[in-house]
């Protein structure tokens, strides 16, 4: 007996059983291939003249700090001229405090280095930070 | 810039779960990897305990050693050779390479000399590669009774009787600052009001001399009070007891560690917003924190 035949023996009984059903397929590729997951995070300044502002963060990293040469300008003289950096290694977002004045705190404690989680809350000198991370679809 | 003064030691937690690696979602906040911590102070690093967190920390120096081409001296104190603190060693990358050198310090009270307990621990039946697979040359050290100086460290260091097996206590002291490592203890035994004896009351007392006015204490919190009261005699402590001994000494930072397996992040959340206003207003002057991996601090 041919594997096709096998297959339409065991159709047919499956048939006889449950009525008419049909099955797809699925190579397992193609379904990942599917689905392009994207590491998703983002830091929401929310302590800072009554402004809410949403930073989403790539996989590079981003210095924070009161020069324009900072990708996140803060403007309170609290805050070091260069204070602090967020960084993307081995998959997670790091926080280094890059020798501050008035210091770096996650959830209250002051840190040189924190890898970060959902809903951390960061203070750099005196503005509040709100880490959020998601993995989600890309957008295509 | 420099991320913190060559005056500060930096701490920082690989590994923060007590008992057994608890990974998965509901711990990656505080960690799910067992005891390992290093204190670095100008050109010295010091491991304490090799948990399962030690992994990282190995992967991160053999990166160091590959970049900048230099050997690594590595000092590793064991508080004690429960699977809970040796269990990473296996997978330290650094014990591999022949360049390094690595010191690994421990109780000299046990039955078993402490070489022949990790030799022991990495026999084939528990586990695929013998110690003698190290290619890194391992010096073995039972502490001695004085203070050992390991670069810009003083260690000295206290037995602790009450652990199953016992446990050893570190303080390193470092350009005027001092960090304890203290885990791995049932201080409510000691401490308990309703013992009294002379052993007792010596033993308090060796506990609040030895982490008196220190900078940062890591210690042992394991159980909540409540917990405790169906644990006791397993060898931990609760939380509210050691915030207690720690204010008492005047202790300036304190790090609760070694959670407990069944210590969740949200758990662990909840019980700091429970307790939080407790803690800035009868304890002031003291830092209370829950260690968390991946968290480095400058004291």
């Amino acid at each position: 007996m041919t594997k096709n035949s096998e297959k339409t023996i065991r159709r047919d009984k499956a048939h006889k059983a449950f009525g008419h059903a049909t099955t797809t397929e699925l190579s397992r590729k193609a379904f990942i291939g599917e689905l392009p997951i994207k590491q998703r995070a983002c830091l929401e300044i929310i302590g800072f003249g009554g402004k809410r502002k949403v930073i989403e963060l790539g996989q590079g990293q981003l210095s924070i700090g009161r020069v324009p040469e900072c990708e996140i300008q803060l403007s309170p003289t609290k805050v070091s001229r260069i204070h602090a950096r967020v960084l993307f290694r081995n998959e997670e977002y790091h926080l280094e405090d890059l020798g501050s004045t008035n210091g770096t705190y996650v959830n209250g404690i002051k840190i040189v280095k924190c890898v970060l989680r959902n809903n951390d809350q960061i203070d750099i000198g005196g503005v509040k930070i709100l880490f959020s991370e998601e993995k989600a679809l890309e957008k295509t | 810039m420099t991320p913190a003064s060559e005056a500060e030691a930096l701490v920082t937690f690989w590994g923060t779960r007590g008992s057994i690696a608890t990974p998965g979602r509901i711990t990656e906040k505080y960690g799910g990897n067992t005891p390992c911590v290093t204190v670095a102070s100008q050109d010295t690093h010091l491991i304490l305990d090799a948990g399962t967190g030690i992994r990282n920390l190995g992967i991160e120096l053999a990166e160091k050693a590959h970049e900048t081409g230099k050997a690594l001296s590595v000092h590793l104190f064991l508080s004690h050779t429960h699977w809970d603190h040796i269990q990473g060693l296996p997978f330290f990358q650094p014990a591999y390479l022949k360049d390094t050198t690595l010191t690994i310090y421990g109780s000299p009270r046990k039955g078993h000399f402490l070489a022949s307990v990790l030799k022991g621990f990495m026999d084939l039946e528990y586990f695929p590669v013998g110690m003698s697979s190290f290619s890194a040359d391992i010096r073995i050290q039972e502490i001695a009774k004085g203070p050992l100086q390991v670069g810009a460290f003083a260690v000295d260091w206290q037995e602790q009787v009450y652990h199953p097996g016992g446990s050893v206590r570190y303080r390193l002291r470092a350009n005027g600052t001092t960090i304890i490592y203290a885990t791995d203890v049932e201080l409510n035994h000691i401490f308990h009001a309703g013992r009294s004896s002379q052993e007792h009351k010596a033993l308090a007392q060796d506990y609040l001399d030895f982490i008196s006015h220190a900078d940062l204490l890591i210690a042992d919190g394991q159980y909540t009070a409540h917990e405790y009261e169906r644990k006791a005699g397993w060898g931990h402590s609760s939380i509210e007891l050691i915030v207690d001994v720690a204010y008492q000494a005047q202790v300036k930072q304190l790090a609760i560690f070694h959670h407990d397996p069944q210590h969740s992040d949200t758990f662990l959340d909840e019980l700091w917003m429970r307790n939080r206003s407790k803690y800035h207003s009868v304890y002031k002057n003291m830092d209370i924190f829950w260690a968390r991996e991946g968290l480095t601090l400058a004291v």
